[in-house]
């Protein structure tokens, strides 16, 4: 049971290694951060994700995925009280936040390639409502936002 | 096979090889090609490096532009799909992290917008009110109440499939809306993002609308604000990181005890009306 759950971290681990290889050298090209200045960051990086996926497989049955665990640990870890938070900051600010996010739509965006002939099956109406879905939904919540933030004098 | 089995890479070699080379070409791409700015009066349509790849990556899939250029399919597999897939969920932990710094540092901030938070959630509710009448019009029955519930992630996907089946009327609608937002969901919040400046509603109510209980919808959404406003970056950023956490856990009570009671209420209200001399399923 430990091996099969020590080999799946394993994976995992080979994963985020050549995913922040992928990340190092997209943020090189697109915001000119060198990849050495980066390398530190990218290492807690990388440790707090592992922590993220080690809580996760061991707490099968919460329904928190990895993506909260790893926020909520670097959350926690930089609060400004807390005292990792100027060094955990000092490196992740050589991590883009912006060239994370490229190689995992590249990745989705693969994933996603399989459904496209599903969408023909969809009814053109359906297409429609799901876009007026989105739109009611963020501006739903936006107008509700700027009430309150309103009334509470933070804009 | 299981997600823990698509990431093995014990005899698999080959695929992770082409999978990840073909990534490393679409970010060396997509990253020199580089953000670009179309300023659209006060809003900015925003095009950023993510929106391009994952263009691209739905392209070079066997079903789109492998079908006619069969030697794509040679790179690119339903393999490499599958496995594209199981990277996708572990991808996403480096920037989980990126937006817990965002958001550590700024936990006074959105402690104090707390009440904000908390009744934005309810905004999700607005997505009923504009669709639900539309899909009627439409002539849609009751594949309306599925499609119109929710932006229709994960959780209500789990919750009509469980009270009405996924392949009935409401399962149909449901998936519907799933489907679109997997597909276009990015390129459109990627887009509108930058352009609900427009509105005139402040960027701070608008990053917190981002978090709408989709990781990837919400940074595309999140990025192309912030992008628009750079002003604001770092509060935008974590606002829409807590408010979609937010979300993630509010997300499956409010489908359950509001939106799905909620929507066969007006259901019942306005089919008739809408849809009269049509009877009521």
């Amino acid at each position: 049971m430990t091996n099969i759950k020590g080999r799946i971290i394993l994976n995992q681990l080979k994963v985020l290694i050549l995913v922040a290889i992928l990340i190092l050298i997209g943020q090189q090209i697109g915001y000119g951060v060198s990849i050495i200045d980066a390398m530190p960051g990218m290492i807690l990086v990388i440790l707090i994700c592992i922590v993220a996926l080690i809580i996760k497989g061991f707490t099968p049955k919460l329904k928190f995925p990895a993506f909260a665990w790893a926020s909520l640990i670097a959350l926690i870890l930089t609060m400004p009280f807390v005292p990792t938070s100027k060094f955990i900051l000092e490196y992740t600010t050589n991590v883009s936040f912006l060239g994370t996010t490229t190689p995992i739509l590249a990745f989705a965006g693969i994933s996603i390639g399989m459904k496209v002939a599903r969408l023909k099956e969809l009814s053109w109406k359906l297409i429609i409502i799901a876009f007026l879905v989105f739109l009611g939904t963020f501006f739903g919540s936006a107008v509700i936002a700027q009430i309150v933030l309103k009334i509470q004098g933070l804009i | 096979m299981s997600e823990s089995d698509v990431i093995e890479t014990r005899g698999r070699f080959s695929i992770h090889f082409k999978l990840y080379i073909t990534v490393l070409i679409m970010v060396v791409i997509t990253e020199f090609i580089g953000i670009h700015k179309i300023p659209v009066g006060p809003g900015t349509i925003v095009l950023l490096p993510m929106l391009y790849a994952v263009i691209i990556g739905i392209l070079i899939t066997p079903q789109v532009l492998g079908k006619p250029i069969k030697i794509l399919q040679k790179v690119i597999s339903s393999k490499e799909v599958e496995l594209a897939g199981g990277i996708v969920m572990i991808s996403l932990l480096p920037l989980g992290v990126k937006y817990g710094t965002l958001v550590g540092p700024a936990v006074e901030k959105i402690v104090k917008a707390g009440p904000a938070f908390l009744l934005q959630e309810l905004g999700n509710l607005g997505t009923i009110m504009i669709a639900l009448p539309i899909a009627l019009l439409l002539g849609l029955k009751r594949e309306a109440v599925g499609a119109s519930v929710s932006i229709c992630r994960e959780p209500t996907l789990g919750v009509i499939g469980g009270r009405y089946g996924i392949s009935s009327a409401e399962g149909t609608g449901t998936l519907g809306t799933y489907l679109v937002g997997t597909i276009f969901g990015t390129i459109f919040f990627g887009i509108l993002g930058g352009m609900a400046v427009l509105t005139g509603l402040h960027p701070y109510a608008l990053a917190m609308a981002c978090g709408i209980g989709s990781a990837s919808m919400m940074t595309a959404s999140s990025a192309s604000l912030a992008t628009a406003v750079p002003a604001m970056k770092e509060t935008i950023l974590a606002y829409a990181a807590t408010s979609n956490l937010l979300t993630g856990i509010t997300g499956l009570y409010s489908v359950v005890f509001l939106a799905l009671p909620f929507t066969n209420w007006l259901y019942k209200k306005l089919q008739p009306r809408i849809q009269k001399g049509k009877e009521a399923v």
